[in-house]
């Protein structure tokens, strides 16, 4: 048994409550397989940075899985042959963190995030004037 | 083009500035994860590619840490692969 890491990317046009059955369909795989999800994060329909299938929307989700490879490869075969899914990436992590990842602490800090946004482009272009 | 002058004024003083230690070493050095595109962002260019850690002060071992990150979050869409 490992610990894996899984984020996938839904299509922007099913609803999220497709998005959680979907999610719970695949937790379902892991959980039948003698696995066990650690962690589940919803990070909302985010916009993404290159069009995949013609979309430009995704929900992302994130899954902290706890299997063996044999499970996790059912899991990604299934997943492979959904049409709903745009894009997912396992990979393999040493321990599940306990306090939320940083999505949803941007999420959570959106308000003040127009802002934010521009103190960072300006610590930026200070950054390489610095340098020069 | 940015990256062009900065070679060329650094040819041109003679004693450089010290030279600044890794961002990422340290005792509260952010932690390098391919969700925290807000990070990942300062050491890619305005075309979304990652900047050589010889401008960037990263150690080599974070610079690869640091570019597996990158690489990760373009999959995921979360950074662009090019950015017009």
């Amino acid at each position: 048994m490992r610990l894996y890491e899984s984020v996938l990317i839904a299509r922007q046009d099913i609803s999220t409550s497709q998005v959680e059955a979907l999610v719970d369909e695949f937790s379902a795989i892991i959980t039948n397989g003698g696995g066990s999800i650690k962690k589940k994060e919803y990070w909302g329909l985010r916009s993404l940075a290159y069009r995949i299938k013609k979309n430009r929307k995704g929900h992302y989700v994130m899954l902290n899985i706890e299997s063996d490879n044999a499970t996790l490869a059912e899991y990604e075969r299934i997943m492979g042959l959904n049409e709903d899914i745009l894009r997912f990436m396992n990979i393999r992590i040493e321990e599940v963190s306990e306090e939320p990842s940083i999505m949803m602490q941007a999420k959570s800090e959106r308000s003040e995030r127009g802002s934010r946004y521009n103190n960072a482009d300006n610590a930026g272009a200070e950054k390489t004037s610095e340098e020069a | 083009m940015t990256q062009l002058e900065i070679t060329r004024s650094a040819v041109r003083r003679p004693f450089g500035r010290r030279r600044k230690s890794c961002p990422f070493s340290g005792p509260n050095a952010p932690k390098i994860d391919y969700k925290d595109t807000k990070l990942l962002g300062r050491f890619t260019s305005e075309r979304g590619k990652i900047v050589p850690s010889r401008i960037s002060a990263v150690s080599a071992k974070k610079q690869r840490e640091l570019s597996t990150a990158i690489k990760r979050a373009r999959f995921l869409a979360l950074m662009p692969y090019v950015d017009m």
